[in-house]
């Protein structure tokens, strides 16, 4: 353990009051408390999850409790290790002469992952973490990018992080992707503003705002640009083993994410609900190498086998929501473990609407292109970097709704979320109108807790399920009930509804 | 000039009624980078959209949140509640996260006559370019189709000469502003810039040159300080005037309803579309561009020596992403180089807000001290 680890260790045990741990980044912070978490066996006891919970500070053991409930514990130990295995990485790699580039969630982190000099960091992962695992939530980073003067509507998702950079003396990227150019103005400002602050090179990959075969056309050049770029920055040819073996790896990947997607279609769900957190943080941050591989393949394999026990957390599944983009971070007990205990089932999120295919691996262009079509079809990018960001969002959110039998639709309404915000109104009405699914649209912020209370969230999502959805989906959910019980044989929705 | 203040502060001005009146056609844009020449050259009168400060939102705020800026939230009220029913259609650009809500919203309530969406990249490089000019060009064919005329070079180079004539009164009127005692106040030279964008040609000619004369060898004075402003789309009058007002007198900009909107000249050798791509590409001075921010800078530092600029206001509206980071980025830089500058957050066309901004000016002619 090194010193800042060693610094970092302290300071989640105890609570991170200490004066001196106020410099301390978030990224240090993280790591240090992940380092340990990797060193934890793979399969834990109840007693030994309790007696781990004995020794965090209040914040750190919600999350970890949350997370190591005994029905997803084997795959929150899974995703846990393949983070803490991303972080250490991340930590060496500046030691390994490798350079750690910062990328946001909407970029394939495979692209990076295929270099041997480089290092993707993902900025929404790292502050996602710093909500779940750091006590106090990460919210002094957010406070240290507000006191530089960044408006309070910036994204959290990025401030949290940005903050930890730009106020403490944590990790610096030596470059950043900025790919959210065309769909999310806030992500690429905050991104531009750092690589100037830095002084590091900014790689952009946009989008062009058009569906057609132009537009994609114009995507592709804009895709080979930057691998050039980085080629050129890396001073590394990506050669056509490299790549291969990186496609590779992603279609297994992608594989177990579809498979994962089909698993939700059962009635109830065999998937808990943290699963969805996971399966796409996994992509985010480490899609194109063997550790997402093993992390999805656990989450799949739990999943199965409680599809086969007919598991459910409740005495019957009340509701299958979809979330339409965000959902909420700071409170993982409060929020997926909270509503699956009510049987309001969790089908997944906006963010993990990426449809993932399968690249071809034939040839160097094949792959390249298979790579940007990745990209092109990571969340966020796909919907709302469309051509019109209400109809391509709505598209994917209605086939959800029906490809996972949704009673109803949830947007958790992102204070941040300007763009899905100013179209969220025409998806609510046309959600309703052709497919009879209504939505619910929240206020918040889902990474920072005091924005919205997870209290209230509760409140409004229990009323939305009584007054709403169930009322209106009664007979539907009657004949659902009949067929499936929590210890009953579950079907797929298709099947219950015909 | 009192003509240009009274005709600036309405939407559905004199000049558009008597144009309509008489046949024409109007369409509304609301992005610089939407080039009006397009629409000039095909006879139509290019109307830049507007909200002049109105604060009324309830029935935008149906379709758009309150998390959406509230600038465009009034122009979608004005949409919606008939203001801009004399429009035969509109030009979408995807200027920013906001604005593209603001036209899809629009269009999915009360679906225009016409409608085009222009796609413009955000960064410049030779791909960028040619795919810009592409876009140019099926702008120009959806208008003809549309529209059922025929544009030509002809045509094209005469509108570019037209609209580059509109921008040499407004550089006009802004030289007018360097020296000691300006000629215009910033809320007159919002006022002609208002106009520039929501008349006919000769109607704006007449206009900009009458009050170009009557204030000819005339001069403001007994103000404290000489501010720029930069920032967020502002066509608040009532605004200038409220800073104004309390001493602060504003003597040049870097708005997008201000000199960033005319700034760069238009070759008028070239072939016409590739000329314009230049410049509302280009040349676009505009946060929603990358790798771009060193130039940003650069022009307001340099407007600050040429005006002799005491003090630079820079504003945006509530929610405004691109300016609400830039911001930040120009406020450091001028700290850097001991240029008073004062970071503002403001909620659009709200008199609400007006007290508030007041009080901070006041401050910051404080910080300032007297410049007169």
């Amino acid at each position: 353990m090194n010193a800042v680890t060693a610094t970092a260790t302290q300071s989640y045990t105890s609570g991170g009051k200490g004066p001196q741990d106020l410099k301390l980044g978030l990224f240090d912070r993280v790591s240090g408390l992940f380092e340990i978490i990797g060193k934890l066996p793979d399969v834990m006891s109840d007693e030994e999850v309790d007696g781990l919970m004995a020794v965090l500070a209040e914040d750190t053991r919600k999350s970890l409790s949350a997370m190591l409930i005994p029905r997803a514990r084997e795959g929150s130990m899974a995703f846990m290790k393949m983070l803490a295995r991303w972080l250490e990485d991340a930590r060496n790699a500046p030691l390994e002469g490798k350079k750690s580039i910062l990328i946001p969630f909407c970029f394939p982190p495979e692209i990076i992952h295929c270099f041997e000099n480089s290092f993707p960091l993902t900025s929404e992962v790292l502050s996602s973490l710093g909500v779940i695992a750091l006590e106090g939530q990460g919210e002094r980073y957010y406070d240290m990018a507000l006191g530089l003067g960044l408006p309070d509507h910036i994204c959290s998702a990025n401030a949290v992080e940005v903050g930890s950079m730009l106020g403490s003396d944590d990790f610096q990227p030596q470059a950043i992707v900025s790919a959210a150019v065309g769909s999310c103005d806030i992500n690429s400002k905050t991104h531009e503003l750092v690589s100037n602050y830095f002084g590091i090179p900014l790689f952009i990959l946009e989008k062009p705002v058009d569906g057609s075969e132009r537009g994609r056309a114009q995507y592709q050049k804009n895709f080979d640009r930057l691998v050039r770029e980085l080629e050129e920055y890396l001073g590394e040819e990506l050669t056509d083993d490299m790549l291969r073996r990186t496609c590779e790896k992603v279609n297994k990947a992608n594989r177990l994410m579809a498979e994962l997607w089909d698993l939700h279609k059962a009635v109830p769900d065999p998937v808990p609900n943290l699963f969805s957190l996971y399966s796409y943080a996994a992509r985010f941050a480490m899609w194109g190498t063997d550790l997402a591989i093993e992390s999805m393949r656990t989450l799949v394999d739990v999943s199965k086998r409680r599809l086969k026990e007919g598991a459910y957390p409740a005495d019957s599944e009340v509701a299958r929501c979809f979330l339409t983009y965000t959902s909420y971070y700071f409170d993982l007990a409060g929020l997926f473990n909270w509503m699956e205990e009510r049987g309001y089932t969790y089908l997944g999120d906006g963010l993990g609407l990426l449809f993932p295919g399968v690249i071809d691996t034939s040839s160097r262009e094949s792959m390249l292109w298979g790579m940007a079509e990745e990209a092109w079809n990571m969340p966020m990018t796909r919907q709302v970097g469309g051509e019109s960001m209400s109809m391509c969002w709505l598209e994917d959110a209605l086939y959800a709704a029906k490809d996972l039998g949704a009673d109803c639709a949830i947007y958790s309404g992102h204070h941040s979320c300007k763009q899905t915000w100013s179209v969220a109104s025409i998806l609510r009405t046309e959600l309703m109108k052709r497919a009879g699914v209504p939505m619910l649209a929240l206020q918040g912020d889902s990474w920072l807790k005091r924005t919205t209370p997870i209290t209230v969230i509760q409140q409004e999502i229990d009323e939305f399920i009584k007054n709403v959805v169930l009322p209106k989906s009664g007979a539907k959910r009657k004949l659902r009930r009949r067929g499936v019980g929590a210890a009953g044989t579950a079907s797929t929705a298709e099947t219950t509804s015909a | 000039m009192e003509q240009v203040i009274k005709q600036s502060e309405v939407v559905e001005n004199d000049f558009v009624k008597k144009w309509k009146e008489g046949g024409g056609k109007v369409l509304g844009y609301a992005c610089v980078t939407t080039p009006p020449e397009i629409i000039d050259a095909a006879g139509i009168l290019p109307y830049r959209l507007r909200a002049l400060g109105n604060p009324n939102t309830e029935i935008a705020d149906a379709h758009l949140a309150r998390f959406n800026c509230s600038f465009c939230r009034s122009c979608l009220q004005l949409g919606l509640d008939g203001t801009y029913a004399f429009l035969d259609g509109s030009i979408e650009t995807n200027g920013c996260d906001h604005l593209r809500g603001m036209f899809e919203n629009w269009e999915y309530v009360q679906p225009s006559e016409f409608f085009h969406y222009v796609k413009v990249p955000h960064q410049v490089n030779e791909d960028a370019m040619v795919y810009y000019i592409e876009e140019l060009r099926l702008f120009k064919s959806a208008i003809e189709e549309h529209f059922g005329v025929k544009i030509t070079d002809e045509a094209m180079k005469g509108a570019i000469e037209r609209q580059e004539t509109i921008r040499d009164k407004l550089r006009e009127v802004y030289e007018m502003r360097m020296g000691r005692k300006p000629a215009f106040t910033g809320t007159e030279a919002l006022s002609i810039f208002l106009l520039a964008s929501a008349v006919p040609y000769d109607d704006f000619i007449r206009l900009a040159e009458s009050a170009i004369e009557e204030r000819r060898g005339t001069g403001v004075s007994g103000y404290r300080a000489r501010l720029m402003l930069c920032g967020a789309a502002t066509d608040e009058l009532e605004l200038i005037n409220a800073i104004e007002d309390v001493g602060g007198l504003v003597v040049t900009d870097g708005l997008c309803y201000g000199a960033r909107a005319f700034w760069s000249p238009v070759d008028t050798t070239r072939d016409p579309i590739e000329a314009l791509a230049d410049v509302y590409l280009k040349d676009l001075l505009c946060p929603r561009m990358y790798e771009d921010y060193p130039r940003r800078r650069d022009f307001v530092l340099d407007a600050v020596k040429k005006y002799d600029v005491d003090g630079v206001m820079v504003m945006h509206n509530k929610f405004c992403d691109v300016h609400g980071v830039d911001n930040v980025q120009l406020r450091l830089d001028l700290e850097k180089r001991s240029i008073p500058v004062l970071q503002l957050e403001k909620e659009y066309g709200s008199t609400a807000d007006i007290g508030r901004i007041r009080t901070r000016v006041q401050a910051f002619l404080e910080r300032i001290g007297d410049q007169s």
